[in-house]
C-alpha cells in the first residue's frame, strides 16, 4: 500500500508497492501515447526555428482535446491560430514530462525525487487524472463527488468503478505531492 | 504647436484604446484540478503570494472563471499556453 508523498531532506519521497508502480507506469505511458501525433521532430533548422505549423482543429479524442484545449473561446480565428502555433510544442513538452516521471519508477526502492522530477510527477498526475475524468464523464464538481461515492460502495469488478478507484488513488497521491511541495516552498 | 495630422491622431487614439483595453488570460473551473494544485500553479507560475494565489483559485472555483493576468496579446497567449501545460483550461481574450 502506497505511502503518501512527503518532503524529506533528500527530496520529495514516496513509497509505492510493485502493483502501484506498474499501474502508474502504465498510465503515464498510455497518456504519453495518446499525445503522440506520429510526427517526428523536424531536422530542418529553419522549420525548427519558426516552429512548423501544427493543426488548427481540436483533436478528435475528447480526452486529448481536454489536454490541448481551445485557447480562445469566442474567437474561432484566434483559437485556430493559437493551436497552429502551440499544439505541437505542448504535445512534445507534455510527453517529455510524462516520460521524466515514468523514468523515476525504474529506480529501485522508494521514490526519491529532485525538484524537477517532483514537478514532472505533479503535472503528469494532472494529465492522467484529466484523461481518466474524461473517460469517466466527469463534467461538474458534483459528478466528481458522485463517482468517488460510487467507487467507495460498488463491486470492484465493474470497470468503471475500477477506473474511478484509480482516479481516487491518483487524487490522493497528487494531493499529498502538492502538500509536500508547498511545505518545501514555505521553508525556502 | 502644430495640430497633428488626422491620420496620426487616429493612430494615437487606436493605441490609447489598446492600452485602456488590454488582453486578459482567463482560467476556467473544472471538476478535476485540485484547489491546492491550482493555488500552487498560480504561486509558481505567476509568482503570487500564497494568499493572492488562494484568492484567485477561489474566484475560479466559485465564479467558474477568473482573470489571472492581463497585458499584450502575445503575453496572454504565452500565459494561456503555460496554463495548458499545467493542465488548467485557460483562454485569452480582449478585455471588455
Amino acid at each position: 500500500m502506497a505511502r503518501r508523498f512527503e518532503s524529506a531532506r533528500r527530496g520529495v519521497t514516496a513509497t509505492l508497492d510493485d502493483d502501484e508502480r506498474a499501474l502508474l507506469g502504465g498510465l503515464l505511458a498510455e497518456v504519453s501515447e495518446l499525445l503522440d501525433d506520429g510526427s517526428v521532430p523536424s531536422t530542418d533548422p529553419l522549420e525548427a526555428l519558426v516552429g512548423a505549423g501544427g493543426p488548427t482543429t481540436p483533436p478528435a479524442d475528447p480526452a486529448v482535446a481536454r489536454l490541448l484545449p481551445q485557447g480562445a473561446k469566442d474567437d474561432p480565428d484566434a483559437a485556430r491560430e493559437f493551436r497552429r502555433l502551440t499544439e505541437k510544442g505542448l504535445r512534445a513538452r507534455k510527453r517529455e514530462t510524462l516520460e521524466r516521471a515514468r523514468a523515476t519508477l525504474e529506480r529501485p526502492g522508494a521514490l526519491v525525487l529532485d525538484a524537477e522530477e517532483a514537478h514532472a510527477w505533479l503535472v503528469s498526475l494532472t494529465d492522467v487524472r484529466l484523461v481518466l475524468a474524461e473517460r469517466l464523464g466527469l463534467r461538474t464538481d458534483e459528478d466528481a463527488d458522485a463517482v468517488l461515492a460510487e467507487a467507495a460502495t460498488s463491486t470492484p469488478e465493474d470497470p468503471r468503478v475500477w477506473m474511478a478507484s484509480v482516479y481516487d488513488f491518483l487524487t490522493w497521491l497528487q494531493e499529498s505531492l502538492v502538500a509536500a511541495l508547498m511545505e518545501r516552498q514555505g521553508r525556502r | 504647436m502644430d495640430s497633428a495630422p488626422a491620420e496620426a491622431e487616429e493612430r494615437v487614439e487606436a493605441l490609447d484604446g489598446e492600452v485602456a483595453k488590454p488582453w486578459v488570460t482567463i482560467v476556467w473551473n473544472d471538476p478535476v484540478n485540485l484547489m491546492s494544485y491550482v493555488t500552487y500553479v498560480f504561486q509558481t507560475y505567476f509568482g503570487h503570494s500564497k494568499e493572492k494565489a488562494e484568492k484567485l483559485m477561489r474566484d475560479v472555483h466559485e465564479a467558474g472563471r477568473a482573470v489571472v493576468s492581463s497585458g499584450t496579446r502575445e503575453e496572454m497567449e504565452r500565459d494561456t499556453e503555460a496554463m495548458h501545460g499545467y493542465g488548467l483550461w485557460a483562454t485569452f481574450a480582449k478585455d471588455n
